[in-house]
């Protein structure tokens, strides 16, 4: 079954940086497309080899993602016009799953009930405490 | 950036030295965007928070590895990003690939030059060094992009090189013409194979340099 993924977006799915709904679609797709695996393998392979691909170093290093502070201006609308509509587009476009998230967790932040957050991070803590390591 | 960067570096420092505050900070500044990064995969606000805590854990068994230099946050999603796919994988929701990838690479073959995959296997601190040069590289490159404020070739070469995109492709979405985003790939991968020679690194390793399309 033939599909449209670019070689960049199999890397991106390897990674699960990949856009969500992509993500599904190359999931959906491999179950039906045993050369798809195939693909993925060479991938791997290549990157074993110790290849480089310069998207993913790109984006493993996220060499033009806002910072969280220039999400925190996005979100209030507070810069000019053409970095907003850059921003706009990493985000929308390009599909940055990491900028995604630090502006859903930004927006969150504005309304989520501090009792529930609290909750949730004293359970992190208790969970994990016991690992830390006294140096 | 580097203020945050700085800040985190302390944060970890004092993680290391066993101090349960600076634990519970790290929790709280990284949690959110984590949780977000998962849910949205896993639909389920209970499963997410497992992965969120199973990403803590992992940061915590992995620190004696973790290299400070290393940007936190972004350290904190790739460990996500792999809980994720172990928990998707055991819902079935993500297909396993066959594991090994055999010495010959699959059916990988270098771009060029025809040399087995084997003669151009290298170490992984090679790769490292090769990795940061490419990485300051691209950096002096976008950098002088940002500062000129051209975002419309930002987005071209984010498209061409992190999406993949076709050229078509591209011209369509920025609405530019197809030779524009030619002569910016063009004029990019020049700059990049100029900037890979000056610190005497091979092309090969970096295929799309190769490309000439």
């Amino acid at each position: 079954m033939a599909h449209n993924f670019t070689q960049a977006d199999l890397e991106a799915y390897l990674d699960e940086a990949l856009p969500m709904e992509l993500m599904a679609q190359v999931e959906g797709a491999l179950r039906d497309d045993p050369k798809l695996a195939q693909q993925l393998m060479a991938i791997n392979g290549r990157r074993d080899a110790g290849l480089h691909s310069l998207g993913e170093i790109w984006r493993r290093h996220r060499l033009t993602c806002p910072s969280r502070e220039q999400l925190g201006s996005f979100l209030l609308e507070v810069l000019e016009k053409d970095e907003l509509a850059h921003i706009r587009f990493h985000l929308e476009v390009s599909g940055c799953r990491t900028c995604q998230a630090n502006l859903a967790d930004l927006k969150t932040r504005r309304v989520e009930d501090r009792t529930i957050v609290d909750g949730r991070r004293k359970k992190y803590f208790q969970s994990s405490a016991g690992q830390l390591r006294r140096g | 950036m580097a203020q945050a960067a700085n800040s985190d570096q302390l944060l970890v420092a004092r993680i290391r030295t066993g101090e349960p505050e600076a634990w519970n900070e790290l929790i709280a500044r990284f949690e959110g965007r984590l949780l977000a990064f998962v849910e949205g995969r896993l639909g389920r606000r209970s499963a997410g928070e497992d992965v969120v805590q199973e990403t803590f854990l992992g940061f915590l068994n992995s620190l004696p590895n973790f290299e400070d230099s290393r940007p936190l946050e972004s350290y904190l999603f790739s460990i996500a990003a792999h809980k994720l796919t172990d928990h998707l994988r055991r819902e079935g929701r993500r297909p396993t690939l066959p594991l090994a990838t055999n010495s010959s690479g699959g059916d990988w073959e270098p771009p060029a030059g025809g040399r087995a995959v084997s003669s151009i296997m290298r170490s992984g601190e090679r790769k490292g060094l090769e990795e940061d040069a490419l990485v300051q590289a691209l950096s002096e490159q976008l950098e002088r992009l940002r500062g000129k404020r051209e975002f419309q070739k930002l987005e071209c070469l984010e498209l061409l090189f992190v999406r993949g995109w076709a050229n078509r492709d591209v011209a369509t979405q920025l609405s530019m013409s197809e030779q524009q985003v030619a002569n910016f790939k063009f004029e990019f991968i020049s700059r990049m194979r100029t900037l890979v020679r000056k610190q005497g690194l091979s092309e090969d390793v970096f295929p799309e340099l190769t490309d000439r399309t």
